[in-house]
């Protein structure tokens, strides 16, 4: 092991250019909610500016960009169990005659 | 390898091979266990999930008796504390301690104010009877306006969900008081701030979680 790795330095330019654009996508996400869209856009909108965000915080502040992508796997395998943990449970849930009367 | 002690920095532990080896382990391990607090909170989105599907209406009348104001505040704090934590990191990396100590107290005073703004968020819900399941017990005006049978199970969600990732300031205000007094001692530098980097992707995951829980949660009437 004599490779010897430099860590990655955000330059404080990057860092705080991935601040102001989070800024910026809070005020149109909020902006987009006020418009109100008809139904299912306001929630696809919604949840594509979170999704943007949550890249810009995952690959930059958390440094993923520059990281193994050993790490970005593990975050990307989190995700695809939540999405089957989410699904399976839909299959249930979504097909029921009757809801559960005390739920 | 004549001597081990003599070729190795103080801060890496015998069993690593060098000084990289043992914080891309120390990262590792960060990830392995955000990897578990996402699947912790994937239950809570699950349920949410789940219930807007079969009360969406219900969704869309309750969220009415949240603030957006002070969610998209709490929203920008949290921003701002997620920007300070990577330039605390930053300056760790550039060997500047008083940076460091500085981007920490600002981090830690932002997750307070975060904190305070949810605790009179709190407050007015509860003065209202605006209570989780069983405690359920609102005011005649909120049950005029709000007059869903399930209105009880939407607020059961939100307090779990906002309550449970406060829970989670709280723990990084413990680890960021932890940091600063280690980087007020001369601990950490460019060869050494492990403790930084991984409280520091702690500090994100949960800014990435109320990146979610805002719009999900405040923006949906």
């Amino acid at each position: 092991m004599s490779e010897h790795h430099e860590h990655h330095i955000a330059s404080a330019k990057q860092l705080w250019g991935i601040g102001i654009a989070l800024l910026i996508l809070t005020v149109l996400t909020v902006t987009v909610a006020g418009l109100g869209l008809p139904s299912p856009f306001d929630i696809l909108t919604a949840m594509a500016i979170a999704l943007t965000k949550a890249f810009l915080v995952a690959a930059f502040f958390m440094g993923l960009y520059w990281d193994t992508k050993f790490n970005s796997m593990l975050l990307i395998g989190a995700l695809a169990f939540f999405i089957l943990m989410v699904s399976i449970t839909l299959l249930d849930t979504l097909y029921r005659d009757d809801i559960v009367p005390s739920f | 390898m004549a001597n081990h002690s003599a070729t190795h920095p103080k801060h890496v532990h015998h069993h690593f091979v060098d000084s990289n080896q043992q914080f891309e382990s120390a990262k590792l391990g960060m990830w392995v266990f955000l990897v578990n607090e996402i699947l912790f909170f994937g239950g809570l989105f699950c349920a949410y999930i789940i219930f807007r599907a079969w009360y969406p209406e219900l969704f869309t009348q309750a969220a009415l008796e949240l603030n957006t104001f002070w969610g998209a505040v709490n929203t920008v704090v949290l921003i701002g504390s997620s920007l300070t934590v990577a330039m605390a990191i930053r300056s760790a990396q550039n060997n500047q301690k008083r940076g460091l100590e500085i981007n920490l107290l600002i981090t830690i005073l932002l997750a307070c104010v975060f904190l305070v703004i949810k605790y009179f968020e709190y407050e007015h819900k509860l003065h209202l009877g605006i209570a989780p399941g069983s405690f359920w017990n609102p005011t005649p005006e909120i049950a005029a306006v709000l007059d869903h049978p399930k209105a009880n199970i939407f607020f059961g969600i939100y307090y779990m969900m906002t309550g449970v990732h406060g829970l989670h300031v709280i723990v990084g205000i413990g680890l960021m008081i932890w940091l600063y007094i280690r980087a007020r001692k001369g601990h950490f530098n460019s060869e050494y701030y492990t403790p930084v980097e991984i409280t520091g992707l702690y500090w994100h995951l949960v800014d990435l979680i109320w990146i979610f829980l805002f719009p999900l949660l405040y923006l949906i009437e």
